[in-house]
């Protein structure tokens, strides 16, 4: 037995041990969920609800692969999020009726009672900034502003009618993504990397990717783990720098220095074990040989200058460049590769009409520009590789804007710009067994509010989990002497958009 | 026949014992509640029978919900009559539609008799442990034979020993032997001070071959000033220290203060009770120093939201809301969250007690506003005579009141009106929600202002026009002029602020101002004339005709413009702006319920006769010998950094849904010497710790252990713990012989990768401290809280958003990388590679062998040091061959850019990167 053979037994062994040892409260779960509930995990389901299916955490060995509760429709999720909120009336939500009472004042039973984050006073209504056509078969309404996401249509489910209760960007974006609009929760990749673990080791189980210059506004708390193990919050890859930090070899030390290197630290631990006998050492000296791993696979993936001409057409990317469409490449590649959670960000959506930037006629059409392409190939080349199915591709804001225009302290705007509004916005999916070509949720004839399939952020997360093998209210972790759940006390599957 | 008797009386004492022994152990002791009872109610019925659900009318969560009658009309448990109590007929029911619990497993029989016999019995309550106050514990005694005789502890140093040995005599186990000095010496300083112990205490412990130095040696490192900064660390956690707000700008602000005075207060081992009574309410001591009102910076850690669009008041609640939670997580180690929005479900805690509750902490001056006022101005020398003189002033010329207001005044600027309290607006808004701003002929409306003896007003403000006046209105917009103010163009075209102030017509009654400004210089409806920040009513500076009178005066609007260093602090509400508090409705801010006083929960101690119903007389029941959770919190909380876990685990829960204690009693012994015979001194509760046997335990565990006890619950060996962050940062430094001595001031940005910070509206960024800053201490780096130093966060230190009472550990790949590359790692390679080639000899096996001991204390052993060697000869061949990757290595060209050097950085970074370097044996 060579000297990795023998680690690998011992690590395996101490794996097993640790597994069955813990603190008395994860033992009483593990008796009903543990190892057991690995292999039948889907003789529980119908008809006899496990009680809770509260995951194994093993302090040793906490990015282990782990299945889900039931068999889940998708094995990975890509998350974009537009930062600053997109203006769902001038994307997806047409409203003529909006265009007619453009430059009007709103009348008063839309502002009473209401509190928006920058209008004062009596705002004037805004018609449309954008042209809309019906598309597919499923005659879906997009604007002329995605003209390659309306050739794919068909493969979208929509949902109209969003809502949140939150009205600034950092706790509307804490909402949707922790459940909660303060900080300190866990957010949603790192529920779903505390449950799944990592598929591939030598990879990160929740890669958070940035683009437009800015995180967004919550921070870093949006990928952040919360009260759950600090391991599980979203790993930020970059593409300007070192692709994860300190996944370099300090500059003069080359790879197999670097192994030598690990391997003399790993000897020495040997050592170590031998006299002190403890698990963690064993673990140590797996975590030590994964790192180096790490450090061949991840600059790998996360560069996109080995992939052919052809997929730098579709997606209209350019290597070395930070953009969007970069990461949404490196998005599929780490999704190929078994990365469970992509969570994009892309800053610079927040339409106010205070400059040119942020103005719906100028900024927003080129944001628009910047996603429309790269995101239908995205789905496009998903569905070519066999991926679409069970990768779960979401799309959205943190909230929705107003069908008034800004009139931010009581001003006229430079610019056509639309304050933050929280009754109604729209979120797509597609993929990961979401129906394809289907609308769901309707607002009013001007976009204020939704008026059917009224969904929340909650809703949109248990839909998430469920696709992914997890019954949102069983799914819970214990802090602060109570189980809490990503979707509080709330939350339902939205099982109208499943297929 | 003497012989015969004594035959006889010895069988017949044998069987008198027997008898005894049999009897003693047959006869079934009461059922108790807590330990038995309790548990089954939580696990089984609660979810469904207390708290927020009470199907069918009946809740499990007190006694009087319990034997009250449920839906049906009858009562579910009557006490002494099992038979014929309702819940005995659903536990044993066989239809799975009727039995309880609802469609779960029956209980077991074992679990239907606890119940039945608690009943008969007469149902009686119990206190969950950690809310019964702590009393005097007796020592355990080791027995033998029946537990007839007692036994003398061979092993036993202090009398926690006695506790653990009694626990692993239960359980068949043996304590092991005291670690090796060297491990023993690394233990104990990385435990005390954080980091290696000085050479020469650590020489000094290492060259005497007895024991004897032990207790020296933690006696000179608990007088070490490096103990203060390792255990502010801990402290920084629980009060969600950080340096900047928070949330979406996440700005800078000048906290540092409060952190300098935990290290003070740790070394100066400040007792806990007045420790505690400073951070919640040093502002209401009496004539309280300025470092108390440090002190109360512990509370305005709370997160600040500059966010533009923002409701100031939801920010404000949203922060008070954390101070109770922390107040309860941190120092009571109990979950109060729950109560915010639904009676507790598990624990003895009503709805409306959280908001009697948050009624303490409601009622200060700070408002979410964007200077995060109230600030405590700190003046140098020469300004705090003047200041001296000036409260002087008015004690002579005014009264000792007014002195004490003019002392507070100057010193905070309060109490203000913050202009971001204004409503009713025409042309005039809250711009991005941090003041008012006016347009011309604006108009805006602040309400309830108390004019009672007031005719002078100081403001501040910034005037973008010259032209404008100001008019200040009773109760209309068109009522009755009460001040006429020209308000100037400020400097640096309006930008700057500047304090004035106006004469008041007296009015002496409380009124809605309602504030008009003008100015025909401005000729854009659209364009902004000024801004006001706060407004501050008072009377005229006294001693008007006497000959200092203009100078005196001068002094004072001098102090009260010096651009002084502040830091946001703690300030009650004056009566006049007395805030009421309201319970919310399911939790929601919005929807405001009954009002409410400030009260503590009924089931805890009660709240101490004639103290002040305020965070002084808060504090003064939480520091009360009689509450049951704050010195249990605390030795919990020591004990968890000694041993790596709590007696109780959970240490943000000792409620009935926590893990319980492994050692009841010896938690309620520490506790009571705590508070009783140590009188609150952290250091003295330390030191029994440390001194115990227990503690002194070697860390190597047998197979047979390791089985028995796989966590470490009973001590029979001391566990081995990955060292914190800081631990390791700190370490790492010494080892390399770079670290800093410097204690205190603001904090330090050391080496971090470009690029990290990138908080929307915000273009600071991190800028690398020069010279021996970049090798400060771990916990003097700069704490962003949207980005916060990628290598803490890595191994596991917390956003510290809000309250973390415990970190727990982890061991991944990204650690691994961390501290093989990260260019701060690398550094200190370098520098402990020089170190080696200074101190360590002139042969590369005596410099590894050197650096070995250096990291560890002890010497290395052949595998290990052949390892090592191996990877040196590797690097050496290398870099003997490739001048430019030797420079790489040891960053730059000079005289250590030799290949002998390059391949010791490799070593040297390669010994930082060991388990035994990395955990703490």
């Amino acid at each position: 037995m060579t000297q990795k053979e023998h680690n690998q037994k011992l690590v395996a062994e101490a794996q097993k041990g640790v597994l069955q040892l813990h603190t008395r409260r994860h033992f009483l779960k593990e008796s009903a969920m543990g190892l057991g509930a690995l292999a039948l995990g889907s003789l529980f389901g119908c008809g006899s609800k496990p009680s809770s299916n509260d995951v194994v955490f093993d302090p040793a060995h906490p990015l282990m692969p782990k299945l889900p509760p039931f068999p889940g429709r998708a094995k990975s999720v890509i998350y974009l999020h537009m930062a600053g909120a997109p203006s769902q009336l001038e994307l997806f939500d047409y409203k003529p009726e909006l265009m007619k009472m453009d430059g009007q004042n709103c009348p008063q039973s839309l502002l009473e009672g209401k509190r928006f984050a920058f209008i004062r006073g009596v705002p004037k209504m805004l018609g449309p900034q954008a042209k809309f056509a019906q598309h597919g078969e499923s005659r879906a309404w997009i604007s002329e502003n995605m003209p390659h996401l309306s050739t794919i249509a068909d493969e979208i489910s929509f949902l109209k009618a969003v809502t949140t209760d939150q009205f600034n960007h950092a706790p509307a974006q804490l909402m949707m993504h922790t459940g909660s609009p303060r900080l300190g929760r866990p957010s949603l990749g790192s529920w779903v990397t505390y449950g799944l673990g990592t598929e591939n080791q030598n990879l990160p189980g929740f890669v958070v990717l940035t683009s437009g210059g800015q995180n967004p506004d919550a921070g870093k708390s949006v990928w952040g783990s919360g009260f759950l193990p600090s391991v599980y919050q979203g790993v930020q890859c970059r593409s300007v720098g070192d692709p994860v930090l300190f996944i370099k070899d300090p500059e003069g030390m080359d790879r197999d220095l670097r192994k030598a290197s690990i391997n003399a630290i790993n000897k020495v631990n040997q050592q170590q074990y031998e006299v002190f006998n403890d698990p963690e050492i064993l673990s140590r000296i797996s975590q030590y040989e994964m790192a180096y791993k790490m450090q061949i696979s991840v600059p790998e993936v996360m560069t996109i200058a080995n992939e052919p001409q052809y997929i730098h057409d579709m997606y209209g990317t350019k290597p070395g460049k930070e953009s969007f469409a970069n990461n949404v490449l490196l998005a599929r590649k780490l999704v190929e590769k078994g990365v469970r959670f992509v969570q994009l960000f892309d800053w610079g959506w927040d339409s106010h009409g205070s400059s040119s930037d942020d103005a719906l006629d100028i900024g927003l059409i080129n944001k628009c520009r910047q996603v429309d392409k790269c995101i239908t190939a995205l789905i496009l080349d998903l569905k070519q590789r066999g991926l679409l199915e069970e990768t779960l591709v979401v799309w959205g804001g943190e909230f929705g804007r107003t069908p008034m225009q800004e009139n931010r302290e009581g001003k006229k705007m430079p610019y056509k710009g639309r304050d933050h509004h929280t009754e109604a916005f729209t979120i797509w999916m597609a993929g990961g067994g979401i129906k394809k070509g289907f609308t769901y949720g309707e607002t009013d004839e001007i976009g204020y509010s939704a008026i059917s399939g009224k969904v929340e952020p909650f809703d949109i997360q248990a839909t998430i989990l469920n696709q992914l093998g997890f019954d949102h209210e069983q799914f819970t972790y214990h802090f602060q002497g109570r189980p809490f759940r990503l979707t509080d006390t709330k939350g339902r599957v939205i099982s109208e958009i499943i297929g | 026949m003497f012989m015969r008797y004594r035959k006889l009386m010895i069988v017949v004492s044998i069987l008198l014992v027997l008898i005894l022994a049999f009897v003693y152990i047959s006869i079934d002791k009461p059922i108790d509640f807590t330990l038995q009872v309790k548990p089954i109610i939580n696990k089984n019925c609660i979810t469904c029978h207390g708290g927020v659900r009470q199907k069918s009318g009946f809740s499990l969560l007190f006694r009087e919900e319990a034997l009250g009658p449920t839906k049906s009309g009858k009562p579910a448990i009557i006490p002494g009559d099992a038979d014929h109590s309702e819940i005995m007929r659903r536990l044993t029911l066989h239809d799975p539609e009727e039995r309880m619990p609802y469609k779960h497993d029956p209980l077991s029989k074992e679990n239907i008799d606890i119940i039945r016999r608690w009943i008969n019995e007469g149902a009686h309550w119990g206190k969950h442990w950690a809310y019964v106050p702590v009393t005097k514990v007796d020592v355990p005694e080791l027995r033998t034979f029946f537990n007839l005789f007692p036994k003398k502890s061979e092993w036993a140093q202090n009398p926690v020993d006695n506790f653990i040995e009694q626990k692993l005599e239960e359980n068949d186990l043996k304590p092991s032997p005291q670690a090796e000095k060297e491990v023993l010496l690394r233990r104990i300083s990385l435990d005390l001070i954080g980091m290696p112990a000085p050479e020469h205490l650590a020489k000094k412990f290492l060259d005497d071959s007895s024991y004897h130095g032990y207790a020296d040696l933690v006696d000179s490192l608990l007088a070490s000033p490096h103990y203060g900064e390792k255990w502010a660390g801990m402290w920084m956690d629980v009060a969600r220290y950080a340096d900047t707000k928070g949330y979406e700008k996440d700005e800078a602000r000048t906290m540092w203060k409060y952190r300098d005075w935990l290290i003070r207060a740790f070394n100066d081992d400040k007792s806990y009770d007045q420790f505690l009574t400073e951070q919640i309410a040093g502002d209401l001591l009496p004539d309280a120093t300025d470092e108390q009102f440090i002190a109360t910076v512990f509370h305005r850690n709370t997160m600040t939201n500059d966010e533009g669009g923002t409701d100031n008041e939801e920010f404000r609640t949203s922060a008070v809301i954390d101070r109770v939670n922390t107040t309860w997580d941190g120092i009571m180690g109990t979950t109060f969250g729950c109560v915010q929005c639904h009676s507790h479900p598990y624990d003895p805690f009503k709805h409306d007690e959280y908001y009697k509750f948050l009624a303490f902490f409601n009622n200060t001056r700070d408002e979410d506003t964007q200077d995060d006022y109230p600030l405590l101005r700190d003046y140098n020398d020469t300004l705090q005579a003047e200041l001296s003189k000036v409260v002087d002033w008015f004690r002579q010329n005014a009264s000792q009141q007014k002195a004490k207001e003019a002392y507070t005044f100057l010193k905070t600027w309060q109490p203000s009106y913050n202009t971001t309290v204004c409503d009713s607006f025409t042309n005039s808004v809250l711009g991005d929600p941090t003041w008012i701003i006016f347009r011309n002929n604006a108009v805006c409306r602040m309400k309830n202002i108390d004019l009672n003896n007031k005719q002078n007003l100081i403001f501040r403000y910034g005037g973008f026009y010259d032209g404008g006046v100001w008019k200040i209105h009773l109760d209309s917009a068109n009522g009755e002029v009460i001040a006429d103010i020209p308000l100037p163009k400020t400097k640096n075209d309006g930008w700057e602020w500047k304090i004035e102030e106006a004469d008041l017509k007296p009015v002496n009654a409380t009124h809605d101002l309602y504030f008009t400004y003008s100015n025909p210089n401005l000729k854009n409806s659209m364009n902004t004339g000024v801004r006001i920040d706060w407004l501050y009513f008072t009377d005229p500076f006294p001693g008007k005709g006497h000959k200092d009178y203009v100078v005196m005066k001068n002094e004072f609007w001098k102090l009260l413009q010096a651009k002084v260093p502040t830091t946001p602090v703690m300030m009650e509400n004056p009566s006049f702006m007395h805030r009421a508090s309201y319970v919310f409705e399911r939790g929601n801010w919005l929807v405001k319920g009954k009002k409410v006083e400030p009260d503590v929960p009924n089931s805890l101690n009660p709240f101490p006769t004639n103290a002040p119903r305020n965070r002084l007389g808060l504090a003064m029941w939480l520091t009360s010998k009689q509450n049951p959770l704050t010195a249990r919190a605390m030795v919990n909380r020591i004990w968890e950094q000694l041993f790596g876990a709590g007696l109780a685990e959970t240490l943000e829960d000792l409620g009935s849904q926590g893990i319980p204690p492994t050692h009841p009693e010896l938690l309620n012994w520490l506790s009571y010497q705590f508070m009783n015979e140590f009188n609150w001194s952290i250091k003295k509760l330390i030191r029994t710790v440390v001194l115990s046997a227990t503690y002194r335990q070697d860390s190597k565990v047998s197979k047979e252990l390791l089985q028995k006890d796989p966590n470490n619950k009973l001590y029979a060996r001391n566990s081995r713990i990955r060292l914190s962050a800081e631990q390791i940062r700190d370490q790492a430094l010494c080892i390399s012989g770079i670290m800093s001595n410097k204690m205190y001031g603001p904090s330090v940005y050391p080496f971090q990768p470009k690029g990290l910070w990138l908080s929307p509206y915000n273009n600071t960024d991190w800028k690398l401290s020069p010279g021996e800053d970049q090798y400060r201490r771990a916990l003097y780096t700069f704490w962003k809280r949207s980005a916060p130093y990628p290598s803490m966060v890595t191994f596991d230190g917390v956003a510290r958003n809000v309250c973390t009472s415990r970190r727990i550990r982890t061991n991944t790949p990204l650690q691994a990388l961390t501290t093989l590359n990260d260019s701060a790692y690398i550094d200190m390679a370098r520098h402990f590679a020089y170190r080696l080639q200074n101190e360590g000899g002139t042969e590369i096996k005596q410099q590894i062998a050197k650096g070995y001991q250096l990291a560890t204390y002890h010497a290395i052993d052949g595998k290990s040091l052949a390892a090592l060697l191996e990877l040196y000869n590797t690097a050496h061949d290398q870099f003997k061959n490739n001048a430019e990757k030797t420079c790489e290595i040891v960053g730059g060209m000079g005289k250590h850019t030799n290949a002998e050097t390059a391949a010791l950085v490799v070593v040297a970074n390669a010994l930082l990167n060991l388990d035994e370097v990395i955990m703490r044996n």
